[in-house]
């Protein structure tokens, strides 16, 4: 889930008269409680007679943001975090998101998308992911250096599988 | 509903329709071209740089370099027949899952292709429409990934209408008109077209998984009966369609037991 979307969230929720919200999308899980959380049970919070939505409780990337303040002010976007980090640590991976077959350019007469030291931005492409026919161009979630190609170019990927290795700038 | 022939000659290049109106959401943002060199291209390049709303739809009835699957060509002569590429943002399911996204819209093309036709219609495994042993309808589906989800997805449809001659070495085409041997008006089809896909794409939405998964096979080419298959080493064999796996793969009954293909993998003896 994006940082945007979480604040659109956010305010979704706290216009509403929801009391508690939580939401599960694969490993990801969010919990906000409500003002009106406090009011129903009063007896059991003292802390949480915030007037502001809390996020109770978040994965690790999101804490920082939870721990802001007021959640649907802008806080920096906490990016580069989502990131699984690679053995090196300095290093980001993009991972495949399906089962697949790994392509390097859109066709075989047509350029490779990057290669090593080629710079990505957020949403730059980096590959296509191809599985059934659907053709799955992948965007990348990091910015900086592409230092590695883990994969070779029409071999087959699995769920999860780092591609790329890439070095924030 | 077929429309009839005889206002052939009035069938223009360019089309009446400013938008599709039948639809509650899919074609209200419309783009119509007279020649494109590919729908899906154009679509993907659009939603690099602007943000189309969902159901935008971009089409053409010259479609001067048609992408088949796997870079085969899709031989569509001008004004003949129906190309056209459907903007969605799924955000309701993630991209592991995009297999059922497939089957919905392949059930779509479907509908659309047995209501004009008097014969029966299936899907060829994956995404092609076959009446009898002819081709007469391809998507080719363009996603774009973003973490998990699907960030946006590019539904090409190409469908013969009203062509009858195929010159090029197209193994198997048909088209409605050389099945049911009358012209037919490509400003309805498109519209008509519009809303079989998007009534399969509501059903998704609300969650019917396993309804269309059912259906899918329901309306499989070759289920259930024995045929010939070939194997990338050339090998041919005798088996028999007994379902799909969960991510799309096709599995065969044969006398080396149960096996499961993607698409690289196996090639059907037509």
């Amino acid at each position: 889930m994006k940082f945007s979307e979480i604040q659109e969230l956010v305010k979704l929720i706290n216009k509403s008269n929801l009391t508690e919200f939580k939401l599960k999308e694969g490993d990801f899980e969010i919990s906000i409680r409500t003002k009106n959380y406090g009011k129903v049970r009063a007896k059991d919070i003292q802390a949480l007679q915030s007037s502001v939505p809390q996020v109770v409780s978040v994965p690790a990337p999101m804490q920082a943001m939870a721990a802001a303040p007021a959640p649907v002010a802008a806080a920096p976007a906490p990016i580069p975090a989502e990131a699984p980090a690679s053995e090196n640590k300095n290093t980001l991976l993009i991972k495949s998101p399906i089962v697949g077959t790994f392509y390097r350019s859109a066709g075989p007469d047509k350029e490779n998308y990057v290669g090593i030291g080629s710079i990505v931005e957020v949403g730059t492409v980096v590959c296509i992911v191809e599985a059934m026919k659907l053709f799955n161009e992948i965007e990348s979630e990091v910015s900086g250096k592409i230092v590695k190609i883990l994969v070779d170019n029409e071999s087959p990927v699995q769920y999860d599988q780092p591609l790329f290795e890439v070095e924030p700038i | 509903m077929q429309t009839s022939s005889n206002n052939s000659a009035n069938l223009t290049k360019l089309t009446r329709l400013d938008t599709i109106k039948k639809t509650l959401f899919v074609g209200k943002e419309f783009y119509h071209f007279p020649e494109l060199a590919s729908t899906n291209d154009y679509a993907i390049k659009f939603s690099s740089k602007s943000k189309p709303s969902e159901g935008t739809v971009i089409s053409t009835y010259k479609q001067a370099q048609g992408m088949g699957q796997a870079g085969s060509k899709w031989e569509s002569e001008p004004d003949k027949n129906i190309s056209m590429s459907l903007i969605l943002h799924p955000k309701f399911m993630v991209a592991r899952d995009q297999f059922i996204l497939n089957q919905a819209i392949s059930l779509g093309v479907l509908d659309f292709v047995k209501n004009y036709i008097s014969s029966s219609a299936k899907i060829k495994w994956s995404n092609d429409i076959y009446i009898s042993d002819k081709k007469v309808a391809g998507i080719l589906i363009q996603n774009t990934l973003v973490s998990r989800n699907i960030q946006s997805c590019i539904i090409g449809v190409g469908i013969n209408i009203n062509q009858t001659i195929f010159k090029s070495d197209a193994p198997n085409p048909t088209s409605l008109k050389l099945e049911m041997g009358i012209d037919f008006d490509l400003d309805e089809l498109l519209e008509m077209l519009c809303w079989f896909i998007e009534k399969r794409y509501l059903q998704l939405m609300a969650n019917s998984f396993e309804k269309i998964k059912v259906e899918y096979l329901d309306n499989l080419y070759r289920y259930m009966e024995d045929a010939l298959y070939q194997i990338p080493d050339g090998q041919v064999f005798r088996g028999r369609i007994i379902g799909i796996e969960e991510f799309g793969k096709l599995i065969i009954e044969s006398k080396n037991g149960i096996q499961s293909f993607d698409t690289k993998q196996i090639k059907f003896i037509i």
